[in-house]
């Protein structure tokens, strides 16, 4: 009988041990090229509005004249409002990352790997796909300048030139981008439990409560008085103090009442689904309507300050300024239009890149169920569809409740804007219905990946299990 | 003897250069209970894929028997194949998958709303084949909220609802311990075979094998043993036992 040799151990230094793993893991694998190449376009897709929109601030901040602080106030804040779903994309694209090495790295921690070496891993490793997300995303943004050039503001097109942000500053937009990554890698994983015995999504979600709703319904109210005060506001600083304060309390709210109100439509769609399809989708959205609402919430968001923004402007521009053709008042509210229109958008593509990539994720996932469904006889189809329903209910949900929910705030206006430009009302309306196709159509991209994991049920690779 | 409900005639597959099945011809009848045994390996998953037409056999065919005469299922497209398994078949597999943000009884009425059924009319049949699976009491619960054995036995239920008449099991212990193993084999045999229905499972466990009136063992994509031939056998030794034709 031939003896075993048993080769020697040897103790080499622990501190490399994340990146050496992370070498060892990276090479390509069967489904490394999905896990990988989803969080890519998803951060080359934040980096490359990012710097559009940021490119498109810029050029108002190198004017200099009476009206220049207004642009660069309101070019803020569409920023602002892009940081939202710039961060719900960044974090799926980071717990993607933990979740889709699942089997990997529960078998590193049956070897022995620790917690720590574990989480270094997939924190570098989401660090290093945002960065070359990020890179894409830089010349993402050099292709799409010509294109933004042509946008016009003060009656004449941006240019390339103003767009420019120079070297400096889009090395700390892609900076910014990694450390997002990273940052939320790390806070992603708190949700992650990493065990020897598999990849699991903590179950401590808390549930949503009726308190919400009634502390929402009091600052509508709250607010809806305020704003019927408005005319007996002594001065203008009064008055732009309770439409600012009024918006910021309303956004609020619908952080505080989104989840609950999701949460309440996906239980009656529950109650009322007379299709596999509808029920699976209302169950999906009921499992977390916090993640639901985390997906959707920049629409909200967009939503609000589309319809605030949009009826205020169209307003003042039936009114009249009675600015002369051709001056900086006369080009004012056009332009804030153009604003509001391009950040709905914006947001738009940013939650149709986080959908786009959340649900792929989902699929690759869930691809034993599915796999096990399609031998059940369910179609495709049926499947498709429910998945595509659980992002879409709640959006429109969200979307179109926003909406409603500013128009209320702002009712008198609402009604006016309505009756004295029909138009402008209609392009903020037309621009939130294309905002919602594109979700759609980006949830609808990733249909092939669904057809690939059923097709791969019954391919080679797969059958291992003869 | 009663009629064949599934026949296979020389059934090829394989996946690259390895061969799953090779050659296998095989008659299961109605109302019966069939093991396949093998190796990891031997293709006893494939002949089962293949059985349910879940998979398309490189060669041969298989042919399921229905009222309108026999169905060659290795012939039917896609779609007709998913019909098939939809409303003649009923699947439970060693971990149950079941979809689990439903509950136990969506889980097993959406079976029913998959081939058309409206959802109250699908929720009471599936309340009834969950009370006869013994789980009354637990159709609200999702299936993180059932045992091992619980959810197996949904399963069971999901797979019954549309009166299928043929179950198809794969491995559907190998997730349990013993105890649990027979609770869960005690109610699968009791809801097919009992019942007129004709059970074809796969397992790699003897003694789940044991509860099942016939046993075929596989090797390299072929059948090395049937205990069905191997009685026919003890009668005629001229019949060679390990040709893998057993018709």
């Amino acid at each position: 009988m031939s003896s075993v040799v048993v080769p020697e151990t040897r103790q080499r230094s622990t501190a490399t041990v994340p990146f050496r793993l992370l070498w060892l893991l990276s090479r390509p694998g069967t489904s490394s090229r999905a896990v990988s190449v989803l969080p890519v376009v998803a951060f080359g897709v934040v980096t490359a509005l990012m710097l559009g929109v940021l490119g498109g601030a810029r050029s108002f901040w190198s004017w200099d004249d009476e009206l220049s602080g207004i642009y660069r106030v309101l070019s803020g804040i569409a920023v602002a409002l892009l940081v939202v779903p710039l961060l719900s994309v960044g974090g799926s694209a980071a717990r993607l990352s933990a979740r889709r090495r699942d089997d990997r790295l529960s078998t590193l921690r049956l070897l022995g790997a620790t917690p720590a070496v574990v989480s270094t891993m997939t924190v570098v490793e989401s660090t290093l796909l945002a960065l070359a997300g990020a890179l894409l995303g830089v010349i993402g943004y050099l292709a799409m300048m010509p294109a933004l050039g042509l946008i016009q503001f003060r009656g004449e097109p941006l240019g390339i030139g103003s767009l420019w942000l120079g070297v400096p500053a889009i090395a700390a937009v892609v900076v910014a981008v990694v450390v997002l990554a990273a940052v939320s890698a790390a806070l992603g994983l708190r949700k992650v439990v990493v065990s020897p015995l598999g990849v699991r999504t903590r179950q401590a979600a808390p549930k949503t409560h009726w308190v919400r709703i009634v502390v929402g319904l009091a600052v509508i109210g709250a607010v809806s008085l305020s704003m019927g005060m408005l005319s007996a506001a002594p001065g203008m600083a009064v008055v732009t103090g309770i439409l600012l304060g009024g918006s910021a309390a309303a956004l609020a709210v619908l952080n505080v009442v989104g989840p609950f109100v999701i949460s309440v439509t996906a239980r009656r769609q529950v109650r009322k689904a007379s299709t596999p399809q509808r029920l699976m989708a209302a169950r999906s959205v009921l499992e977390s309507p916090k993640a639901a609402w985390r997906q959707v919430s920049g629409v909200a968001m967009t939503s609000f300050v589309a319809v605030f923004g949009g009826t205020g402007v169209a307003i003042a521009d039936a009114a009249g300024s009675g600015a002369s053709r051709g001056s900086s008042e006369y080009f004012l509210m056009g332009d804030i239009r153009t604003g509001v229109l391009i950040t709905v958008l914006a947001s738009f593509l940013m939650v149709a890149a986080s959908a786009g990539i959340n649900q792929a994720a989902a699929v690759l996932d869930r691809t034993d169920l599915y796999v096990n469904l399609d031998r059940l006889g369910m179609p495709e189809s049926v499947m498709n569809a429910a998945r595509i329903r659980s992002v879409m209910s709640p959006l429109l949900l969200v979307g179109i409740g926003s909406a409603l929910c500013a128009a209320v705030v702002v009712f008198p206006l609402t009604g006016i804007a309505i009756l004295v430009a029909p138009l402008s009302v209609l392009v903020i309306g037309a621009s939130l219905a294309a905002g919602i196709v594109l979700v759609w159509l980006a949830l609808m991209v990733t249909t092939p990946v669904l057809r690939r994991v059923l097709a791969g049920a019954s391919a080679p690779s797969s059958s291992a299990a003869q | 003897m009663k009629p064949n409900i599934l026949d296979t005639h020389l059934l090829y597959k394989n996946y690259g250069p390895s061969v799953a099945l090779d050659g296998v011809s095989l008659g299961i009848e109605a109302g019966d209970a069939v093991a396949i045994m093998g190796a990891s390996g031997s293709g006893k998953t494939t002949l089962l894929h293949c059985l349910a037409g879940i998979i398309r056999p490189d060669g041969g065919h298989v042919d399921f028997a229905t009222a309108q005469g026999p169905l060659r299922v290795s012939s039917l497209s896609e779609s007709r194949r998913s019909q098939l398994r939809r409303e003649s078949f009923g699947f439970v597999f060693q971990q149950g998958l079941l979809i689990p943000e439903l509950t136990a009884i969506e889980n097993v009425a959406i079976a029913l709303m998959l081939t058309g059924a409206p959802r109250p009319a699908a929720e009471q049949s599936a309340a009834a084949w969950l009370a006869a699976m013994g789980l009354q009491g637990l159709e609200a619960r999702r299936i993180g909220e059932l045992s091992g054995g619980q959810a197996q036995r949904v399963a069971i239920a999901r797979a019954q609802v549309t009166g299928a008449s043929v179950i198809f099991a794969d491995e559907p212990t190998g997730a349990l311990d013993s105890a649990t193993s027979n609770e869960v084999m005690d109610v699968l045999l009791d809801s097919t075979v009992r019942s007129s229905k004709t059970l074809v499972l796969v397992t790699h466990d003897q003694s789940v094998a044991d509860q099942c009136r016939r046993i075929i063992q596989l090797r390299d994509g072929r059948i090395v043993s049937d205990s069905d031939t191997a009685t026919a056998d003890a009668n005629r030794p001229d019949q060679a036992s390990l040709t893998g034709r057993t018709q």
